[in-house]
């Protein structure tokens, strides 16, 4: 009975998941409304420099002033494209809604709005103090980037966030008229075509959809003027939609995607997977302690279940970037950080297939799941999307490199976890036997061969685009330099391995050092602020990356210990070295 | 034979690979670092392409943290690669066989081997240089703009002009120069290696009618520290206050500046001199002519999508008369030259090309490709079984 069990487990844990990213897929959230908004959030518009739907534009929009997608509110929550059209039709509704998130004390005693207990403020709050936070922004525009205090920092976020919201209450921004039937070639901003050109039929098309929804909404309408406004906003939509889908049927199929995309959310599904997988693989390691093998076998195939889930999940999402941008995966921090994630899943798997231990299971869930959280974090700024200077362009050597170099750090990174996996096993618990140890050494050892080819090749493929871009194949900038920081430290470590000068716990322990090289490599050198590379970096990424960086030299440390205190005893290093 | 072996015996170890390995990771982190402060070119020939640099402590910490006197001496970039390069000879010369799996290995350090001696030749063979063209205009000359020259010309020949050049290195404050090619001394009143150049509103009293003829004469330039890459500052503009004599008779007193595009003349006997400082040129057999330069950018925003130069290329050594679009990752071969879309004038008036000569361009492709095949053979024969076997 219990066999059976034992063995049925996986395919349940596989079946339930399959389920939970499903139901996302099938039932996505829609909105309740009498109008209709799912096809109005659908309408490709053109906003720093990539056709995206509307409803991309409202949720990251409200993200970047609010911190959210949607609005709490006494009466329950309002999605962002009803924020959004509320915004740009119902002024004095909107000036209402708090969706300014002020943190800095200094800055809400500034406003007067320090005795308030919440963080979230409208842009009426806001406007009484419009001059002051003016003046403030002034004075902290002037100072230089690196010398601005925290204060300053938060009045100018705030008064870029004000800016935004003025600017998509006017409808400067984003572009909303579709080159239609027009004439024109490109899209254009609402309210320049409605100053040149009055009668313009795509702008008018646009006019009488949202006047619609403004009658309808409006305080005070009756009934009919309701149910009026209503059927005649659905009607032009309608017939505005179905213009978009004749005349630029590319964009509008983006588009319907791209919101779908929105709402699914696959990496948000596939790090609720990897964290589940994680604990599956904890209660493995724990049975595998308990003499009660098949239990364990068991739990590790759960887990193998989930991350095989997790990871087909995160592939749909990867290629969807793909698809919805036009270029390579790896455009960004953001896109980066979702990538070696990845990547570490699929070293995990292999591992994990040829060893049989459960260890790459475990070590991808952590990597999954934190490397996510990492890129949910620096992607909370706004689009993640966001289109590129012209140098970063897409071109064959230039998308090869930020794939194969993001391997390579997914590989170093990936056997520094294994070493850190070792060191605590190994000093915390007796789990660490010498048969798991030597296997785990052999997996550490293997992946850094790996990572030193990938980063190696990734490297070299950066210096091939180099060459073609600008007559430089190598030009000794931050980031190349970041790199081949990588590939000489992996090579340093298998040199001291093969010389001997390293046996086990060495070569653990300088793995370890690999995350701090490879840490330094991807974000470090975008802090210094200098080379074509420094493409985005923001201070609580300093604090961040200087915590991680402590971490790992106290883990380097704990790994030192001598071997006298390490609660797993094995007499000798396992593998004789002449 | 025992003996050189022996000899070689610590050259080849691979602890002192592993030292040189640790050597060069932290050459290459305080390099990177020094960044911050100083141009990539300063940092590039002081760390990376010197045999000893001297490292300020001060790159470790920011400077509004703490102030950090003192240095310390480290080996630089050049003799690091040396020594790669003697421990890597060594080693094969004293331990390596010839074998069936040592194949991937070998194939490995030949590309190594290679990969120095790539960077070697970049960096003593490269050369660098711009092109400046306005659209509608025809060059055909390269820049330097890491180097200036003094140039007198004398246009009385109706076929010739007669062109003498004074490098840089000749142009000091205080200096006298003069020569049987031209009839006239000059006094090097003040040269500033960089400067800014002021308007007559906003020049000091100070500079006011320190030059008294040429078409410069209302303006005033200002000596300014020499570009070290920070603050966007990555380009020195030199300038002069020059004096002219024929024999004991002041001819004027002149502001000459890379700033100023047009050159300024000076008359002795009726003949007519043309003077100009301007970076250094080299005279190129072919010539590009400006077409059209383009600079696209992503719908309602200021970021570029693309820039891009229509040229016509005339060569008549090759025989060669063509017109080429050159833009963003798709630089011009021509000559063994290559020629990439660098930057661009002020309201898109013309295009900078970066016109790079490097006899080794080929070398990091080959001895790449070499390492990756050599290591993928070597982990793909032995990884599975072998696990830290010595060799």
């Amino acid at each position: 009975m219990m066999n059976k069990i034992q063995q049925i487990l996986p395919w349940i844990v596989l079946v339930l998941a399959v389920l939970y990213a499903g139901q996302r897929v099938v039932r996505p959230e829609r909105i309740e409304s009498a109008f209709d908004l799912e096809r109005f959030r659908q309408l490709p518009v053109s906003a720093s420099g990539r056709t995206k739907p509307l409803d991309t534009v409202a949720r990251n929009s409200l993200m970047k002033m609010s911190g959210r997608q949607s609005i709490q509110t006494d009466e329950g929550t309002v999605s962002a494209i009803e924020w959004y059209i509320e915004l740009i039709t119902d002024p004095e509704a909107s000036v209402q809604r708090r969706v300014f998130r002020i943190d800095h004390p200094d800055v809400l005693a500034m406003i007067g709005l320090d005795k308030e207990k919440r963080t979230r403020f409208s842009f009426e709050e806001l406007r009484i103090a419009g001059n002051e936070i003016n003046r403030q922004a002034g004075l902290a525009f002037e100072t230089k980037a690196k010398s601005r205090d925290p204060f300053q920092r938060a009045i100018l976020v705030l008064n870029q966030r004000m800016s935004l919201f003025s600017e998509l209450s006017q409808l400067l921004n984003p572009y909303l008229v579709p080159p239609l039937t027009s004439g024109a070639e490109e899209w254009r901003s609402f309210v320049t075509v409605l100053n040149e050109s009055p009668n313009d039929p795509d702008a008018m098309a646009l006019l009488t959809i949202l006047q619609d929804y403004r009658a309808a909404n409006l305080e005070g309408a009756t009934e009919e003027e309701y149910e009026a406004g209503r059927l005649s906003f659905n009607t032009s939509l309608g017939k505005f939609a179905g213009l978009i889908e004749r005349k630029l049927p590319y964009e509008a199929r983006k588009s319907r995607y791209e919101v779908i995309f929105n709402q699914v959310q696959p990496f948000i599904i596939a790090s609720t997977l990897f964290l589940i997988a994680f604990l599956f693989g904890c209660f493995g390691m724990l049975s595998s302690q308990l003499t009660k093998k098949e239990w364990s076998k068991s739990l590790f195939n759960s887990m193998t279940s989930l991350l095989v889930v997790a990871l087909i999940v995160q592939t749909i999402g990867l290629v969807s970037r793909v698809y919805l941008q036009g270029r390579p995966p790896i455009t960004n921090l953001y896109s980066s950080a979702v990538f070696t994630g990845w990547g570490c899943v699929i070293i995990g798997l292999i591992i994990d297939r040829q060893m049989k231990l459960g260890l790459g299971g475990i070590m991808a869930s952590v990597i999954g799941f934190g490397t996510l959280v990492v890129a949910h974090n620096l992607g909370s700024s706004g689009d993640t999307m966001e289109m590129m200077q012209a140098v970063l362009d897409s071109n064959f050597w230039l998308t090869t490199h930020v794939v194969v170099v993001t391997i390579g750090y997914s590989g170093t990174f990936f056997a520094g976890f294994l070493g850190i996996a070792y060191v605590l096993l190994g000093v915390f618990t007796k789990m660490l036997d010498r048969e798991l140890g030597k296997s785990m050494v052999k997996m550490t050892y293997g992946v850094i061969c790996f990572a030193t080819v990938t980063s190696f090749a990734g490297t070299v493929l950066g210096g091939i685009w180099a060459d073609q871009s600008w007559g430089r194949f190598w030009g000794w900038d931050a980031k190349e330099n970041g790199a081949a920081l990588i590939v000489l430290w992996n090579l340093l470590i298998l040199h001291a391995r093969w010389g001997g000068m390293i046996r086990d716990r060495g070569l653990v322990v300088l793995a370890i050092f690999g995350n701090i090289v490879t840490a330094w490599s991807w974000f470090g050198t975008n802090m210094l602020g200098v080379g074509l590379h420094a493409y985005g970096f923001t201070s609580s990424t300093v604090f961040w990356l200087t915590l991680f960086v402590l971490s790992q030299i106290v883990l380097m440390g704990v790994g030192m210990l001598p071997m006298t205190i390490w609660r797993s005893k094995f007499a000798k290093p396992i593998l004789p070295n002449s | 034979m025992m003996k050189i072996r022996k000899l070689l015996k610590p050259l080849a170890s691979l602890q002192l690979t592993v030292v040189i390995f640790a050597l060069s990771i932290f050459l290459i982190f305080a390099g990177t670092l020094a960044q911050v402060h100083a141009g990539i070119w300063t940092v590039v020939d002081q760390y990376f392409r010197s045999l000893v640099v001297t490292i300020e402590l001060q790159i470790f910490v920011p400077k509004d943290v703490a102030t950090i006197p003192g240095a310390i001496w480290f080996p630089g970039g050049l003799t690091l690669g040396v020594a790669m390069f003697v421990n890597l000879i060594a080693a094969h010369a004293v331990r390596f066989k010839f074998r069936k799996k040592r194949i991937g290995i070998i194939l490995t350090h030949l590309g190594v081997i290679l990969l120095l001696v790539g960077e070697f030749v970049t960096g003593f063979a490269a050369e660098e240089g711009n092109m400046t063209i306005r659209e509608g205009e025809t060059v055909n000359f390269v820049e330097d703009i890491r180097s200036t020259e003094f140039v007198i010309v004398d246009p009385s020949d109706p076929v010739d002009d007669l062109v003498v050049v004074i490098p840089e290195r000749f142009l000091e404050t205080g200096k006298s120069i003069s020569n049987s090619l031209f009839p006239f001394r000059i006094e090097m009143t003040e040269w500033m290696a960089n400067s800014q150049m002021l308007g007559p509103k906003d020049a000091p009293e100070s500079r006011k009618g320190i030059a008294d003829s040429g078409i410069a004469s209302e303006l005033a330039a200002m000596p300014l520290p020499r570009a070290n890459g920070v603050d966007g500052s990555t380009v020195d503009a030199p300038s002069a206050y020059v004096t002219f004599f024929d024999g004991e008779t002041r001819l004027g007193s002149y502001l000459l500046s890379v700033y100023i595009n047009q050159p300024q003349k000076v008359e002795v006997d009726g003949r007519t001199y043309l003077v100009s400082i301007r970076f250094a040129r080299t005279y190129k057999p072919y010539s590009l002519h400006l077409i059209d330069f383009k600079h696209d950018l992503f719908v309602g925003t200021q970021m570029a999508r693309n820039y891009s130069s229509d040229v016509r290329l005339v060569d008549t050594t090759r025989n060669v008369d063509r017109e080429v679009l050159i833009y963003m990752n798709h630089p011009l071969r021509h000559a063994g030259e290559t020629f990439y879309q660098a930057s661009f004038l002020q309201g898109d008036a013309g295009t900078v090309l970066q016109v790079v000569k490097n006899p080794g361009w080929l070398i990091p492709y080959l001895s790449s490709t070499m390492v990756t095949l050599g290591m993928l053979i070597h982990f793909g024969i032995r990884l599975v079984p072998a696990i830290g076997r010595r060799s």
